[in-house]
């Protein structure tokens, strides 16, 4: 037998079992006690000091600032709250999903959005293809690379080593006192460890940028279509022999879900089509490795696809494994169509 | 008892390319005329699968009973939309993308009850291997 009011109730993301009602006017109740909380507290602060004004404790730090700001944002995410629990209360999913729609009809909103307007759901390809290559026709621009690698070793590595070399001082100082931190010194060994593991990772990293070279994708033909085939020219610089240096086109699929707090993302490649694969590619500094192929995108390819919580990618990427040091991969993004355009059928670009 | 929605898709096979109409009736029975505050109808696509479902709606029609003939909403109501380009049809590994047809009732006192028709969207290549 179903219980009429559950205690305990499910939900993911914006899916609940509860009746919606239930919930609206507990997420409203909700925001609107952290609200009146929030002005409540605020004025009772301003009021007492306005009673009994203490210029001392108008001084930065953690004290009355810290607190009118926590209160005052109390007020602000209580209010937003209650406005946005009330403005969903009564209105379909459908219906604001309409909304929606009919607000991104107006030019200035959809000029901003990712998605034409012949191919919803499919991110526009203009940054793509803003740039002329010299082989084909457009020089595609690299998603991801190791750069951000080398940015996040560099920063690391700064903190890492700013922070031991302080408390080396401390601790040096304490024992030259003769009164050692002996917990302060137990605390830098693992410390120290850190650094030095930052110091080699950085070098690391900065090595391989400094020795693989930049990397140019060129495309004859953008966006891509099923059935289709496309002209690919790789040009990769660098100052040494790759023992492998491979090309792909993946289709991947991301989803972004709700875990408790936390904002998941997970990707899945799902289909990999190897445009080549080679060993020992010798790569002199003034004559990068440059290769032509060619790709033909699958019949029964599933078309780019984006939404809030969910896409569909493709992306050319560029693997290789430098001799004497470790892996990189260079990611391409590109956008594939769905095939309307053979059958003579709906709106074409 | 509860209120009976019917809502019926014209093509039987319920397959649609890009830019084909769709079109369809709906009814609903079992229910008093006065009950019924609103319907809406609508075409739509929700993903399903590991991440937060997304949905966007294509074709959307909300009537009161100040549209309807006599204030009746139960009577049978046609309704017709061109397809859009995409997003097509889609069955992934962790993204999953429905089509369909959904019309919800909204009755006095607060309470709405919906019923859907699934429907799949796909390019005309595919339409090969999706019939077998």
């Amino acid at each position: 037998m179903t219980r009429s009011i559950r205690v305990w109730e499910k939900k993911r993301g914006h899916r609940r079992t509860g009746s919606q009602l239930v919930g609206s006017v507990g997420e409203a109740l909700f925001f609107g006690l952290l609200f009146v909380l929030g002005i409540v507290c605020l004025a009772s602060v301003l009021t007492s000091q306005i009673v009994h004004p203490t210029p001392s404790i108008y001084e930065p730090g953690f004290g009355f600032w810290l607190m009118v700001l926590v209160l005052a944002s109390f007020i602000v995410t209580g209010g937003w709250g209650v406005i946005h629990t009330v403005m969903h209360v009564g209105t379909s999913v459908e219906r604001r999903s309409a909304i929606v729609r009919r607000a991104a009809r107006i030019d200035l909103i959809r000029d901003a959005l990712p998605s034409a307007k012949d191919y919803p759901n499919i991110p526009r390809d203009a940054h793509l293809t803003n740039s002329p290559g010299v082989n084909l026709a457009f020089r595609l621009p690299v998603a991801s690379s190791s750069t951000w690698k080398l940015w996040f070793a560099t920063a690391f590595c700064l903190v890492c080593s700013g922070l031991t070399s302080v408390l080396i001082v401390v601790a040096v100082n304490s024992h030259l006192r003769r009164s050692p931190e002996w917990f302060l010194t137990a605390f830098l060994v693992p410390l120290v460890l850190i650094n030095v593991w930052s110091v080699i990772y950085f070098v690391r990293e900065l090595w391989t940028q400094a020795r693989v070279g930049p990397t140019c994708v060129e495309i004859d033909g953008h966006p891509l279509r099923p059935g289709m085939e496309y002209a690919i020219f790789l040009s990769q610089a660098g100052r040494f022999t790759f023992k492998s240096l491979e090309m792909a086109l993946l289709c991947t699929e991301e989803a972004t879900y709700h875990q408790g707090t936390d904002i998941r993302t997970e990707s899945r490649v799902v289909r990999e089509l190897s445009l080549f694969q080679l060993a020992s590619v010798p790569v002199e500094p003034r004559a990068p490795f440059e290769i032509r192929q060619s790709v033909r995108i699958p019949d029964d390819a599933m078309h780019s696809f984006q939404s809030s919580h969910n896409a569909v990618r493709w992306t050319l990427v560029v693997r290789g494994e430098p001799d004497g040091g470790p892996q990189f991969a260079r990611s391409f993004p590109v956008i594939v169509y769905p095939d309307v355009q053979r059958n003579g059928s709906g709106k074409t670009s | 008892m509860e209120p009976l929605i019917s809502l019926m898709l014209r093509q039987t096979s319920r397959l649609y390319h890009p830019g084909d109409e769709l079109t369809g009736e709906y009814q609903i029975d079992a229910v008093d005329p006065q009950e019924i505050v609103a319907v809406e109808i609508s075409v739509l696509w929700y993903t399903e699968g590991k991440g937060d479902e997304d949905l966007a709606v294509h074709y959307f029609q909300r009537r009161v009973p100040a549209d309807a003939e006599e204030g009746d909403l139960r009577r049978l109501h046609q309704f017709s939309t061109v397809l859009p380009n995409s997003p097509l049809s889609y069955a992934g590994q962790i993204v999953k993308i429905h089509w369909c047809a959904r019309v919800r009732v909204f009755f006095r006192g607060g309470k709405d009850l919906f019923f859907e028709q699934p429907f799949l969207i796909a390019a005309r290549s595919a339409q090969a291997v999706l019939s077998t």
